[in-house]
Protein backbone atom coordinates (compact mmCIF):
# COMPACT_ATOMS: atom_id res chain seq x y z
CA UNK A 1 0.00 0.00 0.00
CA UNK A 2 1.12 3.47 -0.64
CA UNK A 3 2.60 5.02 1.85
CA UNK A 4 1.49 8.97 3.03
CA UNK A 5 3.37 11.88 4.17
CA UNK A 6 1.72 12.74 7.68
CA UNK A 7 2.81 15.16 9.95
CA UNK A 8 2.43 14.55 14.02
CA UNK A 9 2.67 16.72 16.63
CA UNK A 10 3.65 14.07 19.82
CA UNK A 11 5.22 15.65 23.23
CA UNK A 12 5.87 19.55 21.56
CA UNK A 13 7.72 18.14 18.95
CA UNK A 14 6.64 18.04 15.77
CA UNK A 15 7.03 14.71 13.37
CA UNK A 16 6.99 14.37 9.57
CA UNK A 17 6.78 10.94 8.29
CA UNK A 18 5.79 8.46 5.79
CA UNK A 19 3.24 6.24 6.87
CA UNK A 20 -0.18 3.82 5.03
CA UNK A 21 -3.12 5.07 6.22
CA UNK A 22 -4.33 1.76 8.04
CA UNK A 23 -1.45 2.11 10.44
CA UNK A 24 -2.37 2.32 14.20
CA UNK A 25 -0.73 5.49 16.34
CA UNK A 26 0.26 3.07 18.58
CA UNK A 27 2.60 1.33 16.04
CA UNK A 28 3.68 4.58 14.38
CA UNK A 29 4.73 5.64 18.10
CA UNK A 30 6.36 2.44 18.87
CA UNK A 31 7.90 1.36 15.67
CA UNK A 32 7.96 4.13 13.81
CA UNK A 33 9.08 7.26 16.74
CA UNK A 34 10.61 4.80 18.91
CA UNK A 35 8.36 5.95 22.05
CA UNK A 36 8.06 2.27 23.05
CA UNK A 37 6.67 3.55 26.51
CA UNK A 38 2.58 2.87 25.14
CA UNK A 39 1.88 -1.15 25.53
CA UNK A 40 -0.18 -3.11 23.18
CA UNK A 41 -1.57 -5.47 25.84
CA UNK A 42 -5.29 -7.02 24.24
CA UNK A 43 -5.19 -6.05 21.19
CA UNK A 44 -9.06 -5.58 21.21
CA UNK A 45 -9.43 -1.93 22.29
CA UNK A 46 -10.32 -3.29 26.08
CA UNK A 47 -6.94 -2.63 28.51
CA UNK A 48 -6.12 0.34 28.27
CA UNK A 49 -1.81 -0.01 27.69
CA UNK A 50 -1.36 2.22 25.32
CA UNK A 51 -3.54 4.95 26.61
CA UNK A 52 -2.26 8.24 25.30
CA UNK A 53 -3.55 11.87 25.76
CA UNK A 54 -4.92 13.60 22.51
CA UNK A 55 -5.80 17.24 22.90
CA UNK A 56 -4.98 16.74 26.61
CA UNK A 57 -8.14 13.82 26.64
CA UNK A 58 -7.47 9.82 27.42
CA UNK A 59 -7.52 7.95 24.07
CA UNK A 60 -6.57 4.36 22.88
CA UNK A 61 -3.53 4.33 20.10
CA UNK A 62 -4.38 0.55 18.85
CA UNK A 63 -7.62 2.14 18.29
CA UNK A 64 -7.03 5.34 16.32
CA UNK A 65 -5.18 5.77 12.77
CA UNK A 66 -2.19 7.65 12.88
CA UNK A 67 -3.32 9.83 9.48
CA UNK A 68 -6.68 10.87 11.88
CA UNK A 69 -4.52 12.56 14.24
CA UNK A 70 -2.97 15.11 12.37
CA UNK A 71 -3.13 18.62 13.59
CA UNK A 72 -3.66 17.72 17.53
CA UNK A 73 -1.11 17.38 20.22
CA UNK A 74 -0.15 13.61 21.27
CA UNK A 75 1.02 13.27 24.94
CA UNK A 76 2.51 9.99 25.61
CA UNK A 77 3.85 8.90 28.78
CA UNK A 78 7.64 9.83 27.77
CA UNK A 79 5.86 13.37 27.68
CA UNK A 80 5.14 13.12 31.43
CA UNK A 81 8.07 14.05 32.87
CA UNK A 82 8.55 17.65 34.06
CA UNK A 83 12.04 19.56 33.53
CA UNK A 84 13.88 16.38 33.23
CA UNK A 85 12.74 14.87 36.63
CA UNK A 86 9.83 12.76 37.34
CA UNK A 87 6.78 14.10 37.60
CA UNK A 88 4.83 13.68 40.91
CA UNK A 89 2.72 10.92 40.17
CA UNK A 90 5.80 9.17 38.99
CA UNK A 91 7.63 9.88 42.19
CA UNK A 92 4.56 8.44 44.01
CA UNK A 93 4.21 4.99 42.29
CA UNK A 94 7.89 4.40 42.93
CA UNK A 95 7.51 5.35 46.59
CA UNK A 96 4.53 2.83 47.09
CA UNK A 97 4.93 -0.02 44.86
CA UNK A 98 2.20 1.17 41.96
CA UNK A 99 4.03 -0.73 39.27
CA UNK A 100 4.65 -4.39 39.68
CA UNK A 101 5.20 -5.81 36.31
CA UNK A 102 4.94 -2.17 35.17
CA UNK A 103 3.03 -3.01 31.78
CA UNK A 104 0.40 -1.37 32.13
CA UNK A 105 1.59 1.58 34.29
CA UNK A 106 2.40 3.99 31.23
CA UNK A 107 -1.60 3.92 30.15
CA UNK A 108 -2.23 4.07 33.90
CA UNK A 109 -0.03 7.09 33.98
CA UNK A 110 -1.92 8.64 31.24
CA UNK A 111 -5.34 8.24 33.06
CA UNK A 112 -4.12 9.69 36.27
CA UNK A 113 -2.62 13.10 34.74
CA UNK A 114 -5.68 13.37 32.96
CA UNK A 115 -7.65 12.99 36.44
CA UNK A 116 -5.47 15.18 38.57
CA UNK A 117 -5.26 17.96 35.47
CA UNK A 118 -9.07 18.12 35.78
CA UNK A 119 -9.85 17.41 39.26
CA UNK A 120 -6.96 18.17 41.67
CA UNK A 121 -8.83 16.80 44.53
CA UNK A 122 -10.72 13.28 43.31
CA UNK A 123 -12.99 11.53 45.90
CA UNK A 124 -12.00 8.07 46.33
CA UNK A 125 -14.83 6.85 44.08
CA UNK A 126 -13.63 9.59 41.21
CA UNK A 127 -10.18 7.48 41.41
CA UNK A 128 -11.73 4.09 41.06
CA UNK A 129 -14.01 5.34 38.29
CA UNK A 130 -11.10 7.17 36.50
CA UNK A 131 -8.95 4.39 36.49
CA UNK A 132 -11.74 1.45 35.83
CA UNK A 133 -10.48 1.46 31.66
CA UNK A 134 -7.37 0.67 32.65
CA UNK A 135 -6.69 -2.97 33.58
CA UNK A 136 -3.90 -4.29 35.61
CA UNK A 137 -2.81 -7.55 35.91
CA UNK A 138 -0.50 -7.76 38.71
CA UNK A 139 -3.95 -6.09 40.39
CA UNK A 140 -1.79 -3.89 42.22
CA UNK A 141 -4.71 -1.35 42.38
CA UNK A 142 -4.66 -0.45 46.08
CA UNK A 143 -1.20 0.89 45.86
CA UNK A 144 -1.84 2.74 42.61
CA UNK A 145 -4.77 4.44 44.98
CA UNK A 146 -2.37 4.95 47.72
CA UNK A 147 0.15 6.75 45.38
CA UNK A 148 -2.18 8.79 43.57
CA UNK A 149 -3.62 9.83 46.64
CA UNK A 150 0.41 10.71 48.05
CA UNK A 151 1.20 12.47 44.88
CA UNK A 152 -1.98 14.87 45.50
CA UNK A 153 -0.39 15.24 49.02
CA UNK A 154 2.72 15.72 47.78
CA UNK A 155 1.60 18.73 45.34
CA UNK A 156 -0.06 20.51 47.76
CA UNK A 157 2.28 20.81 50.55
CA UNK A 158 4.79 21.98 47.02
CA UNK A 159 1.89 24.64 46.28
CA UNK A 160 2.06 25.41 50.18
CA UNK A 161 5.94 25.74 50.54
CA UNK A 162 6.27 27.83 47.58
CA UNK A 163 3.40 30.26 48.41
CA UNK A 164 5.56 30.30 51.69
CA UNK B 1 -4.00 -8.04 14.12
CA UNK B 2 -3.56 -5.77 11.40
CA UNK B 3 -6.27 -3.58 9.30
CA UNK B 4 -6.51 -3.96 5.63
CA UNK B 5 -5.50 -1.67 3.32
CA UNK B 6 -7.61 0.93 2.39
CA UNK B 7 -7.60 4.41 1.30
CA UNK B 8 -8.52 7.25 3.94
CA UNK B 9 -10.79 10.58 3.30
CA UNK B 10 -10.95 13.36 6.16
CA UNK B 11 -14.14 16.24 5.25
CA UNK B 12 -14.48 18.78 7.01
CA UNK B 13 -18.09 19.55 6.11
CA UNK B 14 -21.07 16.75 5.94
CA UNK B 15 -21.38 17.93 2.33
CA UNK B 16 -18.10 16.68 1.11
CA UNK B 17 -18.39 13.82 3.18
CA UNK B 18 -21.85 13.05 1.61
CA UNK B 19 -20.36 13.72 -1.90
CA UNK B 20 -17.74 11.21 -0.85
CA UNK B 21 -20.12 8.56 0.49
CA UNK B 22 -22.24 9.02 -2.89
CA UNK B 23 -19.16 8.70 -5.32
CA UNK B 24 -17.56 5.32 -3.33
CA UNK B 25 -21.24 3.96 -2.75
CA UNK B 26 -21.13 0.56 -1.31
CA UNK B 27 -17.15 0.45 -1.00
CA UNK B 28 -16.87 3.06 1.70
CA UNK B 29 -16.85 2.56 5.30
CA UNK B 30 -17.93 5.62 8.08
CA UNK B 31 -15.36 5.76 10.77
CA UNK B 32 -16.33 8.01 13.89
CA UNK B 33 -15.20 7.49 17.06
CA UNK B 34 -13.67 4.06 15.28
CA UNK B 35 -14.25 1.74 18.77
CA UNK B 36 -16.65 -0.49 17.31
CA UNK B 37 -15.48 -0.67 13.40
CA UNK B 38 -11.23 -0.63 14.18
CA UNK B 39 -11.65 -3.65 16.51
CA UNK B 40 -14.30 -5.00 13.85
CA UNK B 41 -11.91 -4.01 11.03
CA UNK B 42 -9.07 -5.79 12.85
CA UNK B 43 -10.83 -9.08 12.47
CA UNK B 44 -11.90 -8.82 9.50
CA UNK B 45 -15.18 -8.72 8.94
CA UNK B 46 -15.45 -5.36 7.29
CA UNK B 47 -12.44 -4.35 4.12
CA UNK B 48 -13.57 -1.48 3.00
CA UNK B 49 -11.58 0.10 -0.01
CA UNK B 50 -12.35 3.73 1.67
CA UNK B 51 -12.80 4.76 4.82
CA UNK B 52 -14.29 8.21 5.53
CA UNK B 53 -13.16 9.65 8.93
CA UNK B 54 -15.57 12.19 9.71
CA UNK B 55 -14.10 13.74 13.08
CA UNK B 56 -13.09 16.29 11.03
CA UNK B 57 -16.63 17.74 10.90
CA UNK B 58 -16.75 20.30 13.57
CA UNK B 59 -20.49 21.43 13.56
CA UNK B 60 -21.12 17.94 14.49
CA UNK B 61 -19.67 18.01 17.64
CA UNK B 62 -22.08 20.26 19.50
CA UNK B 63 -25.00 19.85 22.15
CA UNK B 64 -27.09 22.56 21.81
CA UNK B 65 -30.32 23.99 23.32
CA UNK B 66 -32.48 24.90 20.32
CA UNK B 67 -34.37 28.48 21.04
CA UNK B 68 -38.00 26.74 20.61
CA UNK B 69 -37.11 24.37 22.87
CA UNK B 70 -35.81 20.69 22.54
CA UNK B 71 -32.03 19.48 22.46
CA UNK B 72 -30.01 18.73 19.37
CA UNK B 73 -26.90 16.73 19.48
CA UNK B 74 -24.10 16.74 17.11
CA UNK B 75 -23.86 12.74 15.56
CA UNK B 76 -20.19 13.39 16.45
CA UNK B 77 -20.60 14.12 20.13
CA UNK B 78 -18.83 11.87 22.29
CA UNK B 79 -20.79 9.68 25.20
CA UNK B 80 -18.11 11.96 27.68
CA UNK B 81 -19.56 15.05 26.89
CA UNK B 82 -23.42 13.55 27.44
CA UNK B 83 -22.13 12.78 30.27
CA UNK B 84 -20.34 16.02 31.51
CA UNK B 85 -23.60 17.97 29.95
CA UNK B 86 -25.20 19.62 33.11
CA UNK B 87 -28.32 20.18 30.39
CA UNK B 88 -28.63 16.45 30.29
CA UNK B 89 -28.21 15.87 33.47
CA UNK B 90 -30.84 17.90 34.79
CA UNK B 91 -33.49 17.67 31.58
CA UNK B 92 -32.74 13.95 30.17
CA UNK B 93 -31.01 11.86 33.32
CA UNK B 94 -32.17 8.81 31.11
CA UNK B 95 -29.66 9.82 28.80
CA UNK B 96 -26.75 10.41 30.73
CA UNK B 97 -27.38 7.71 32.93
CA UNK B 98 -27.20 4.94 29.87
CA UNK B 99 -24.20 6.72 27.96
CA UNK B 100 -22.42 6.61 31.62
CA UNK B 101 -22.53 2.65 31.26
CA UNK B 102 -20.69 2.58 28.27
CA UNK B 103 -17.36 0.37 27.88
CA UNK B 104 -15.48 2.42 29.74
CA UNK B 105 -14.15 6.31 30.61
CA UNK B 106 -11.68 6.50 27.87
CA UNK B 107 -13.53 4.42 25.60
CA UNK B 108 -16.53 7.75 26.13
CA UNK B 109 -13.75 10.00 25.35
CA UNK B 110 -13.26 8.46 21.92
CA UNK B 111 -16.78 6.91 21.04
CA UNK B 112 -19.49 9.37 19.44
CA UNK B 113 -23.39 9.15 19.84
CA UNK B 114 -23.64 8.87 16.24
CA UNK B 115 -22.04 5.40 16.18
CA UNK B 116 -23.48 4.22 18.84
CA UNK B 117 -27.21 5.07 17.39
CA UNK B 118 -25.57 2.75 14.32
CA UNK B 119 -23.52 0.49 16.65
CA UNK B 120 -22.79 -3.08 14.23
CA UNK B 121 -24.97 -5.92 15.59
CA UNK B 122 -23.07 -8.22 17.76
CA UNK B 123 -22.90 -12.45 18.40
CA UNK B 124 -20.68 -15.20 19.56
CA UNK B 125 -20.36 -16.70 15.91
CA UNK B 126 -19.44 -12.76 14.14
CA UNK B 127 -16.95 -10.99 17.03
CA UNK B 128 -14.28 -12.86 16.31
CA UNK B 129 -11.25 -13.36 14.30
CA UNK B 130 -10.96 -14.35 11.18
CA UNK B 131 -8.78 -17.51 11.95
CA UNK B 132 -11.46 -18.81 14.99
CA UNK B 133 -14.17 -17.93 12.38
CA UNK B 134 -12.64 -19.87 9.59
CA UNK B 135 -12.34 -22.92 12.28
CA UNK B 136 -15.58 -22.71 13.31
CA UNK B 137 -17.63 -21.79 10.58
CA UNK B 138 -18.79 -18.50 8.89
CA UNK B 139 -22.65 -17.41 9.27
CA UNK B 140 -25.13 -15.23 7.68
CA UNK B 141 -24.26 -11.95 8.79
CA UNK B 142 -20.33 -12.50 7.26
CA UNK B 143 -19.24 -14.94 4.72
CA UNK B 144 -21.38 -17.86 5.15
CA UNK B 145 -24.84 -19.07 5.11
CA UNK B 146 -26.22 -20.56 7.97
CA UNK B 147 -26.97 -19.68 11.54
CA UNK B 148 -25.50 -21.29 14.35
CA UNK B 149 -27.75 -19.98 16.99
CA UNK B 150 -31.15 -20.48 14.99
CA UNK B 151 -29.90 -23.75 12.71
CA UNK B 152 -32.23 -23.79 9.83
CA UNK B 153 -33.70 -20.41 10.12
CA UNK B 154 -32.17 -17.70 7.40
CA UNK B 155 -32.75 -14.86 9.50
CA UNK B 156 -29.92 -13.00 11.46
CA UNK B 157 -30.38 -13.08 15.47
CA UNK B 158 -26.76 -10.86 15.83
CA UNK B 159 -28.14 -8.23 18.73
CA UNK B 160 -28.11 -4.40 18.92
CA UNK B 161 -25.84 -3.89 21.75
CA UNK B 162 -25.82 0.29 21.74
CA UNK B 163 -26.77 1.75 25.39
CA UNK B 164 -27.95 5.20 24.23
CA UNK B 165 -30.83 3.73 21.91
CA UNK B 166 -32.87 2.24 24.69
CA UNK B 167 -32.64 5.57 26.72
CA UNK B 168 -33.58 8.04 22.99
CA UNK B 169 -36.67 5.40 22.35
CA UNK B 170 -37.97 6.54 25.43
CA UNK B 171 -37.28 9.92 24.95
CA UNK B 172 -39.08 10.04 21.72
CA UNK B 173 -35.92 11.07 19.98
CA UNK B 174 -35.69 11.44 16.00
CA UNK B 175 -32.63 11.17 14.06
CA UNK B 176 -31.59 13.69 10.90
CA UNK B 177 -30.33 11.61 7.76
CA UNK B 178 -27.83 13.32 5.73
CA UNK B 179 -27.57 12.38 1.65
CA UNK B 180 -27.06 13.46 -1.69
CA UNK B 181 -30.35 14.56 -1.96
CA UNK B 182 -30.34 16.46 1.47
CA UNK B 183 -31.39 16.21 5.20
CA UNK B 184 -34.39 13.98 6.11
CA UNK B 185 -35.64 13.42 9.61
CA UNK B 186 -37.16 10.02 11.29
CA UNK B 187 -38.08 8.66 14.19
CA UNK B 188 -35.15 6.89 15.81
CA UNK B 189 -37.84 3.86 16.40
CA UNK B 190 -37.88 4.03 12.42
CA UNK B 191 -34.38 3.21 12.13
CA UNK B 192 -33.67 -0.07 13.10
CA UNK B 193 -34.89 -3.03 10.70
CA UNK B 194 -35.43 -5.70 13.25
CA UNK B 195 -32.82 -8.05 11.08
CA UNK B 196 -29.39 -8.69 12.69
CA UNK B 197 -27.45 -8.53 9.50
CA UNK B 198 -29.04 -5.43 7.38
CA UNK B 199 -29.69 -3.27 10.95
CA UNK B 200 -29.93 -0.29 9.72
CA UNK B 201 -32.99 1.65 7.12
CA UNK B 202 -30.06 3.80 6.03
CA UNK B 203 -28.52 4.03 2.25
CA UNK B 204 -25.07 3.44 1.33
CA UNK B 205 -24.46 6.90 0.62
CA UNK B 206 -26.35 8.31 3.70
CA UNK B 207 -25.24 9.54 6.97
CA UNK B 208 -26.28 10.18 10.37
CA UNK B 209 -25.97 14.25 11.18
CA UNK B 210 -28.14 14.61 14.28
CA UNK B 211 -30.50 13.72 17.09
CA UNK B 212 -33.30 15.95 18.29
CA UNK B 213 -35.42 15.46 21.93
CA UNK B 214 -38.18 17.40 22.65
CA UNK B 215 -38.74 19.90 25.13
CA UNK B 216 -41.57 18.06 26.24
CA UNK B 217 -40.32 15.17 26.92
CA UNK B 218 -37.95 17.50 29.48
CA UNK B 219 -38.10 16.35 33.49
CA UNK B 220 -39.16 12.84 33.10
CA UNK B 221 -37.08 10.84 35.58
CA UNK B 222 -35.00 8.02 34.20
CA UNK B 223 -32.96 5.06 35.25
CA UNK B 224 -31.12 2.67 33.06
CA UNK B 225 -30.21 -0.85 34.10
CA UNK B 226 -27.48 -3.10 32.50
CA UNK B 227 -25.99 -6.68 32.46
CA UNK B 228 -22.43 -6.85 31.65
CA UNK B 229 -19.89 -9.82 32.36
CA UNK B 230 -17.12 -7.09 33.43
CA UNK B 231 -18.89 -3.85 35.52
CA UNK B 232 -16.12 -0.98 33.82
CA UNK B 233 -15.88 -2.03 30.57
CA UNK B 234 -17.92 -4.71 28.39
CA UNK B 235 -20.90 -4.23 25.96
CA UNK B 236 -24.56 -5.09 27.76
CA UNK B 237 -26.21 -8.42 27.81
CA UNK B 238 -29.03 -6.85 28.82
CA UNK B 239 -30.36 -3.51 29.63
CA UNK B 240 -33.37 -1.23 30.24
CA UNK B 241 -34.24 2.19 30.22
CA UNK B 242 -37.30 3.54 32.02
CA UNK B 243 -39.05 6.98 32.22
CA UNK B 244 -41.64 8.15 34.52
CA UNK B 245 -43.00 11.35 34.84
CA UNK B 246 -45.10 12.21 37.94
CA UNK B 247 -45.31 15.24 40.31
CA UNK B 248 -43.73 13.02 43.43
CA UNK B 249 -42.87 9.15 44.69
CA UNK B 250 -45.72 8.41 45.73
CA UNK B 251 -48.28 10.33 43.05
CA UNK B 252 -50.21 8.93 40.26
CA UNK B 253 -47.74 8.13 37.16
CA UNK B 254 -48.42 10.49 34.31
CA UNK B 255 -46.60 9.39 31.54
CA UNK B 256 -43.73 6.44 31.31
CA UNK B 257 -41.50 4.74 28.63
CA UNK B 258 -40.06 1.46 28.73
CA UNK B 259 -37.29 0.35 26.37
CA UNK B 260 -34.96 -2.64 26.07
CA UNK B 261 -31.55 -3.18 24.44
CA UNK B 262 -28.76 -6.10 23.81
CA UNK B 263 -31.67 -8.98 23.75
CA UNK B 264 -33.02 -8.26 19.91
CA UNK B 265 -31.77 -7.43 16.83
CA UNK B 266 -33.26 -3.86 17.51
CA UNK B 267 -33.33 -1.76 20.58
CA UNK B 268 -37.43 -1.95 21.17
CA UNK B 269 -40.11 0.14 23.44
CA UNK B 270 -42.07 -2.32 25.57
CA UNK B 271 -45.98 -2.00 24.12
CA UNK B 272 -48.00 -1.43 26.98
CA UNK B 273 -45.84 -0.68 29.54
CA UNK B 274 -46.95 3.19 29.48
CA UNK B 275 -50.75 1.72 30.04
CA UNK B 276 -49.35 -0.53 32.70
CA UNK B 277 -47.86 2.32 34.93
CA UNK B 278 -50.00 5.46 34.02
CA UNK B 279 -52.57 6.43 36.33
CA UNK B 280 -51.29 4.96 38.93
CA UNK B 281 -48.86 5.27 42.14
CA UNK B 282 -45.40 2.66 41.43
CA UNK B 283 -45.17 -0.31 43.64
CA UNK B 284 -43.45 -3.21 43.70
CA UNK B 285 -46.55 -5.14 42.01
CA UNK B 286 -46.76 -2.45 39.56
CA UNK B 287 -43.25 -2.76 38.64
CA UNK B 288 -43.23 -6.68 38.63
CA UNK B 289 -46.13 -6.44 35.79
CA UNK B 290 -43.85 -4.05 33.78
CA UNK B 291 -41.06 -6.35 34.25
CA UNK B 292 -42.80 -9.01 32.96
CA UNK B 293 -43.86 -7.03 29.75
CA UNK B 294 -40.47 -6.25 29.39
CA UNK B 295 -39.14 -9.76 29.70
CA UNK B 296 -41.96 -11.16 27.02
CA UNK B 297 -40.40 -7.67 24.41
CA UNK B 298 -37.08 -10.05 25.00
CA UNK B 299 -36.30 -12.74 22.35
CA UNK B 300 -32.70 -13.54 23.50
CA UNK B 301 -30.56 -16.34 21.77
CA UNK B 302 -27.18 -18.17 22.52
CA UNK B 303 -26.01 -14.77 20.97
CA UNK B 304 -23.46 -14.16 23.85
CA UNK B 305 -21.38 -16.27 26.90
CA UNK B 306 -24.87 -15.87 28.72
CA UNK B 307 -27.61 -17.71 28.80
CA UNK B 308 -30.97 -16.49 26.91
CA UNK B 309 -32.77 -17.92 29.96
CA UNK B 310 -30.69 -15.92 32.37
CA UNK B 311 -30.62 -12.59 29.90
CA UNK B 312 -34.13 -12.78 29.71
CA UNK B 313 -34.80 -13.11 33.71
CA UNK B 314 -32.41 -10.32 34.13
CA UNK B 315 -34.78 -8.25 31.67
CA UNK B 316 -37.82 -8.61 34.09
CA UNK B 317 -35.70 -8.03 37.20
CA UNK B 318 -33.88 -4.93 35.73
CA UNK B 319 -36.93 -3.30 34.55
CA UNK B 320 -38.60 -4.06 37.69
CA UNK B 321 -35.72 -2.20 39.57
CA UNK B 322 -35.76 0.62 36.76
CA UNK B 323 -39.01 1.60 37.46
CA UNK B 324 -38.65 1.64 41.30
CA UNK B 325 -35.61 3.64 40.82
CA UNK B 326 -37.45 5.89 38.04
CA UNK B 327 -40.37 6.57 40.24
CA UNK B 328 -38.14 7.12 43.94
CA UNK B 329 -36.33 9.64 41.78
C1 LIG C 1 -14.10 -2.88 24.94
C2 LIG C 1 -15.32 -2.19 24.38
C3 LIG C 1 -16.47 -2.12 25.16
C4 LIG C 1 -17.62 -1.49 24.67
N1 LIG C 1 -18.73 -1.44 25.47
C5 LIG C 1 -19.84 -0.84 25.02
C6 LIG C 1 -20.99 -0.75 25.85
O1 LIG C 1 -20.96 -1.14 27.01
N2 LIG C 1 -22.11 -0.20 25.35
C7 LIG C 1 -22.16 0.30 24.09
O2 LIG C 1 -23.20 0.80 23.69
N3 LIG C 1 -21.08 0.25 23.29
C8 LIG C 1 -19.92 -0.29 23.72
N4 LIG C 1 -18.81 -0.32 22.93
C9 LIG C 1 -18.89 0.19 21.55
C10 LIG C 1 -18.56 1.64 21.34
O3 LIG C 1 -17.50 2.10 22.14
C11 LIG C 1 -19.73 2.60 21.53
O4 LIG C 1 -20.93 2.01 21.12
C12 LIG C 1 -19.51 3.90 20.74
O5 LIG C 1 -20.54 4.80 21.01
C13 LIG C 1 -19.44 3.68 19.25
O6 LIG C 1 -19.24 4.95 18.65
P1 LIG C 1 -18.00 5.22 17.69
O7 LIG C 1 -18.08 6.66 17.35
O8 LIG C 1 -16.74 4.76 18.26
O9 LIG C 1 -18.44 4.31 16.47
P2 LIG C 1 -17.61 3.77 15.17
O10 LIG C 1 -16.81 2.60 15.56
O11 LIG C 1 -16.89 4.93 14.55
O12 LIG C 1 -18.82 3.36 14.28
C14 LIG C 1 -19.70 2.33 14.62
C15 LIG C 1 -20.59 1.97 13.42
O13 LIG C 1 -21.48 3.03 13.13
C16 LIG C 1 -21.23 3.58 11.85
N5 LIG C 1 -21.33 5.03 12.03
C17 LIG C 1 -20.69 5.79 12.97
N6 LIG C 1 -21.08 7.07 12.89
C18 LIG C 1 -21.98 7.13 11.88
C19 LIG C 1 -22.76 8.19 11.31
N7 LIG C 1 -22.69 9.45 11.79
N8 LIG C 1 -23.58 7.90 10.27
C20 LIG C 1 -23.67 6.63 9.80
N9 LIG C 1 -22.97 5.59 10.30
C21 LIG C 1 -22.15 5.84 11.33
C22 LIG C 1 -19.86 3.09 11.44
O14 LIG C 1 -19.73 2.97 10.06
C23 LIG C 1 -19.80 1.75 12.14
O15 LIG C 1 -20.48 0.77 11.40
C24 LIG C 1 -17.62 -0.93 23.38
C25 LIG C 1 -16.46 -0.98 22.61
C26 LIG C 1 -15.32 -1.60 23.10
C27 LIG C 1 -14.08 -1.63 22.25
Amino acid sequence: MKKELIELRVNGRIHELAAEPNKLLLDVLRHDLGLTGSKRGCDDSSCGACTVLIDGIPMLSCTLLAASCQGQEITTVEGVAEHGGLAAIQQAYGRWGGAQCGYCTPGFMMTVKYLLANNPDPSEEEIRNALSGNLCRCTGYEQMYQAIRDAIEAERKGLAASSR
Amino acid sequence: MALSEFQLFRPKTIQSAVALLAQHKGDIQVLAGGTDLLPSMRQKLFAPKYVLDIRGVEELKRIRVLAGGGLEIGALVTLSQIEDSEFIRRNYPVLRKAAMTIASPILRNMGTIGGNICLDTRCLWYNQSYAWRTSCGFCIKKDGSLCHVAPGGSKCWAVFSGDTPPALLCLGAEIEIAGPGGTRRIALADLYTGLGDTRLKIAKDEMLTRVFIRESMSGYRGAYQKLRVRGSIDYPLAGVAVIVKSSGRHAPVQDAKVAITAVNPSPMLVVGADHALIGRAVDEHIATVVGELAARTAKPLTTSALTPEYRREMIKVFAKRAVLEAAAG
